[in-house]
């Protein structure tokens, strides 16, 4: 193998210096900020003060997951636009992103639901950028994760449920939709009705609580490790297991929502009865 | 097609899935057969047959996700 990469060209300074400006800021927010005790609902270090309260939002403070999902909100939208800027045949830096991310979007749709998977694009490319982006803030020292809090879980799981309902309703008609409730024979179908209505109602439920879960106990288990007082251990801990282990779940969370949201599209919206009913 | 794209990892998310979801059905007939019981005051009955209705959808959850990930449509 003639190619031989440089200490300088594969980027291996860079990794070890990004780590310890981790590692050195979250020694120095700890130290500062840290109120004694392990409190899962300890407020994070950045946030907002709460202007919102003549509305009736409660606290002192912005709550987390609102503040932070305007954060993730910033972001999204500022890479959209320096990325759809002034746009080129052959792409600049951040043009080349977001066309990446686009590309897989749409190769993951065709492939799930076919040839008009890519009118879905707006609904799966939207909640999986937000989700990525939700779960990887986390490891950001003073951020919150707000997918973390089961309310933004629950929002982005009810959007899927309805839209896929309604692509359902609005490619087959609104009896012909609920016929696919009923089952393969019509005789079977008082006792489907009820069967298929808990199994399609089951989808939000299990869709919100599982990347709730995941994120949340994350977040709950770096925040016990890192209270420990056991001079640099727990740091390496965090360093060498749970960072790793964070950013790899926060990945494979989104892929499995955006997955499931394509299947459940997917069959609401194939033709052909025989493909799913056994 | 599917399989060449970090395969296991993503044949452990497939399988992940199902075991919540057959829990969720169950919650969710249980929670219903509740709900009507205390509209119809019938208990237990209306409770007990929801709740079979989502053992019963938890299992045709279960049938249809397997199927799905052994066509290679997941």
């Amino acid at each position: 193998m003639a190619t031989e990469i440089s200490e300088e060209q594969s980027g291996g300074k860079g990794i070890w210096a990004a780590l310890a400006i981790l590692v050195v800021v979250n020694l120095i927010l700890g130290v500062f900020f840290s109120s004694g005790h392990v409190s899962l609902h300890h407020a994070p270090i950045v946030q907002l003060p709460n202007f919102l309260a003549f509305l009736g939002v409660p606290g002192t403070w912005l709550p987390p997951h609102i503040f932070f999902t305007w954060v993730v909100m910033a972001i999204l939208v500022g890479v959209a636009i320096l990325g759809t800027r002034a746009l080129k045949a052959v792409p600049g830096p951040v043009q080349n992103v977001v066309e990446v991310a686009i590309e897989a979007f749409c190769a993951l749709l065709e492939q799930m639901i076919g040839k008009e998977g890519r009118q879905y694009l707006p609904l799966v490319g939207t909640a999986g950028l937000f989700i990525l982006t939700s779960n990887l803030i986390a490891n950001i020292p003073g951020f919150q994760a707000p997918t973390a809090n089961w309310n933004t879980t629950v929002a982005l799981a009810v959007t899927v449920f309805v839209s896929y309902n309604y692509f359902g309703i609005r490619k087959h008609g609104l009896v012909k939709y609920l016929k696919h409730f009923c089952g393969p024979m019509p005789l079977l179908a008082p006792i489907m009705f009820p069967i298929e209505f808990i199994g399609h109602l089951a989808r939000p439920v299990s869709l919100s609580v599982r990347l709730f879960g995941n994120i949340f106990g994350e977040e709950s288990v770096i925040a016990i490790l890192l209270s420990l007082t056991w001079l640099v251990m727990p740091y390496l801990i965090w360093l060498g297991v749970m960072l790793p282990l964070s950013l790899f779940t926060a990945v494979v969370q989104t892929f499995v929502f955006i997955m499931l949201s394509m299947v459940y599209i997917a069959g609401a919206v194939e033709e052909g009865h025989g493909d799913e009913h056994h | 097609m599917p399989e060449n794209d970090f395969s296991v990892w993503r044949q452990m998310a497939r399988f992940s899935t199902i075991g919540i979801s057959m829990v969720a059905a169950t919650a969710i007939g249980l929670a219903i057969g509740y709900g009507l019981d205390q509209l119809l005051s019938t208990r237990p009955w209306l409770m007990l047959l929801f709740t079979l209705f989502g053992i019963a959808a938890g299992f045709l959850n279960l049938f249809r996700e397997v199927g799905l990930i052994q066509r290679h449509r997941w």
